[in-house]
């Protein structure tokens, strides 16, 4: 009886000594973010590897260096890009199906001129399956037509070496 | 009719006869008749307190379970024969994949078996680069295994310490690997990516400071009376049954055998590195709860001395395989020590575009194995302390 009495009591006294901390860290700052009205750091998300975009071209920035070898498309273990050839070298369609694939890198480290990179958004939402199914060369011709001042470039140095900085390779000196 | 009919229960049968044809096919032929004062209780795919789609059946006799057995396969993704038809390269990331939470181990696995059976040679850096991304990841798993076993038992709060813990160690490896979840930054005859400066600076920073919330940890769980209550004592597996079973890692260290395998049969650099194996005091949940917590003390200490003995050079070796690179004909093993114990790889190639065959050794699937005799005769809460301290991922051992 007794002994029972003083087993309540000591898990009493450890659950308040758990309390105890639990409510020290309650009044320490907080560590996570809200999400809307804050964003996680760049120097954090430039290691992040999101969904693979091409490169820009090195004299037209809107050029990409994609010269349709099918390289990528041989290699990405998904089966999500398809590569549409051109009267000329570069290719008339770059679709990639971005709800296949796992970005494992296969695509962008067997290109033979560099043409791909991975990007960086991870905040890419849509609302239907088939938004996820992404024209690359649009979306080129979009990042190409802002003016380099608004981008937010990652420093160089952050970057993964594999991984090199194209962003700023295209920008007016 | 209804002798054939297996998985499907008329609802109307079921309202003129209660009790003989609710569940599914394993629930109705786990005995072969109703024992009177036993009932089968499902625990699982979707409880809330087994570890993802972990389905057990147990017969219970009031609160003891008499007989119990874990019904498998819900989250069978076919990884083995997938790599029979990926090539060895388009495989690499379905190894992040298998075990979410120490997926470079798997890496390492694959990954080393190929490069023994092709006699590729990894640039010392890359090694180095590859034990700090391999322990880390390590620790970042017992992290989460805390929690979630302290969640199992009923405390709520441990589970978001251990995430923050979890958050920082995914931004070191985002660095290398470039994602937080499956991560797969090795390739065949080195890594991917480089650590930067930033990579090493924010480890020298969270090494301290781990140690000093693990301090925290002991105040807040581990010297928790009603937590040690709910272990010690419970579910004791000893070395003989772990032979039987097959099973490895903490639970083996637990029960009072040293094997490791990064010490006998040491893999990259681990034969430079000098660190002690933890055995538990005792063999029962509570010394796995402690093995485990050693186990990052140990890992921190192993990352410390890499940090020291890291050299500067390559991290890829030169002519290193491509996507469409062909493994040489012949066979290879390797073993490495995962969070969870020892994870095999036997690769068979013959030669031709993708592998002939390739077996992968989950530890979790040997560890669950000895669930249903170490239960046997408990009572159910305590069945569940007993399956949370076997630290189980469900991915990795339906495969």
């Amino acid at each position: 009886m007794l002994q029972a009495i003083w087993d309540n009591i000591k898990g009493l006294y450890s659950l308040l000594v758990g309390m105890s901390i639990t409510g020290r860290y309650l009044l320490s700052p907080v560590e996570t973010i809200h999400y809307p009205r804050q964003v996680v750091a760049d120097e954090i998300m430039a290691s992040f590897r999101g969904p693979i975009q091409l490169t820009k071209g090195k004299k037209d920035p809107a050029q990409t260096r994609c010269i349709s070898c099918q390289m990528c498309v041989k290699a990405c273990p998904g089966h999500c890009l398809s590569v549409t050839k051109g009267d000329t070298k570069a290719p008339a369609q770059w679709l990639y199906d971005f709800s296949y694939c796992c970005l494992c890198g296969a695509c962008v480290e067997t290109c033979p001129t560099g043409a791909l990179e991975f990007s960086h958004k991870v905040y890419l939402v849509t609302l239907t399956r088939e938004e996820l199914i992404l024209d690359l060369l649009a979306d080129l011709q979009k990042r190409a037509a802002i003016l380099p001042e608004s981008q937010p470039v990652p420093t160089a140095n952050l970057a993964p070496p594999t991984v090199p900085d194209v962003e700023s390779i295209g920008e007016p000196k | 009719m209804t002798g054939c009919n297996l998985g499907f229960i008329n609802p109307l049968s079921v309202l003129e006869n209660p009790g003989t044809m609710a569940g599914d096919f394993y629930s109705r032929n786990f005995e072969k008749k109703a024992v009177p004062g036993r009932i089968i209780l499902n625990l699982g795919p979707q409880h809330p307190s087994t570890h993802g789609v972990l389905r057990v059946l147990c017969e219970l006799d009031g609160e003891y379970v008499a007989r119990c057995e874990p019904v498998l396969g819900y989250l069978h993704r076919m990884h083995e024969k997938m790599g029979e038809v990926k090539t060895p390269w388009q495989f690499l990331p379905n190894l992040g994949r298998i075990d979410y939470l120490h997926p470079l181990a798997w890496n390492w696995a694959f990954v080393g078996a190929a490069e023994k059976l092709a006699g590729l040679t990894v640039p010392p850096r890359a090694e180095w680069l590859r034990l700090i991304g391999c322990e880390l990841n390590r620790v970042g798993s017992h992290l989460l295994w805390w929690g979630a076993f302290v969640m199992d038992l009923g405390g709520f709060t441990p589970i978001l310490y251990a995430f923050e813990e979890r958050e920082k160690i995914n931004d070191i490896l985002q660095i290398i690997t470039g994602s937080r979840l499956t991560m797969s930054n090795f390739r065949f005859g080195g890594v991917c990516a480089d650590g930067d400066s930033r990579f090493f600076r924010l480890i020298q920073e969270f090494i301290p400071y781990l140690r000093e919330r693990l301090k925290m940890y002991k105040g807040l769980v581990t010297d928790n009376v009603i937590l040690r209550r709910r272990l010690e004592g419970i579910g004791p597996i000893d070395v003989d049954m772990c032979q039987r079973y097959g099973a490895t890692g903490p639970i083996l260290r637990a029960a009072g055998s040293p094997r490791d395998t990064r010490q006998d049969y040491p893999y990259g650099v681990y034969d430079q590195v000098d660190f002690p194996i933890p055995t538990g005091p005792v063999n029962d949940s509570f010394g796995r709860y402690l093995v485990r917590l050693v186990e990052i003390e140990t890992s921190l200490s192993i990352v410390e001395q890499a940090l020291k003995a890291i050299p500067e050079g390559p991290i890829m070796m030169e002519k290193a395989p491509k996507v469409t690179w062909k493994l040489p004909a012949g066979e290879s093993y390797m073993a490495v020590e995962g969070a969870r114990g020892q994870i095999c790889v036997h690769l068979v190639s013959d030669g031709g575009q993708t592998p002939y065959r390739v077996k992968l050794r989950a530890p979790g699937f040997s560890n669950l194995s000895l669930f249903a005799e170490a239960a046997q005769g408990t009572i159910l809460a305590d069945a569940i302390a007993i399956l949370g301290s076997l630290d189980l991922v469900i991915p990795e051992v339906d495969r």
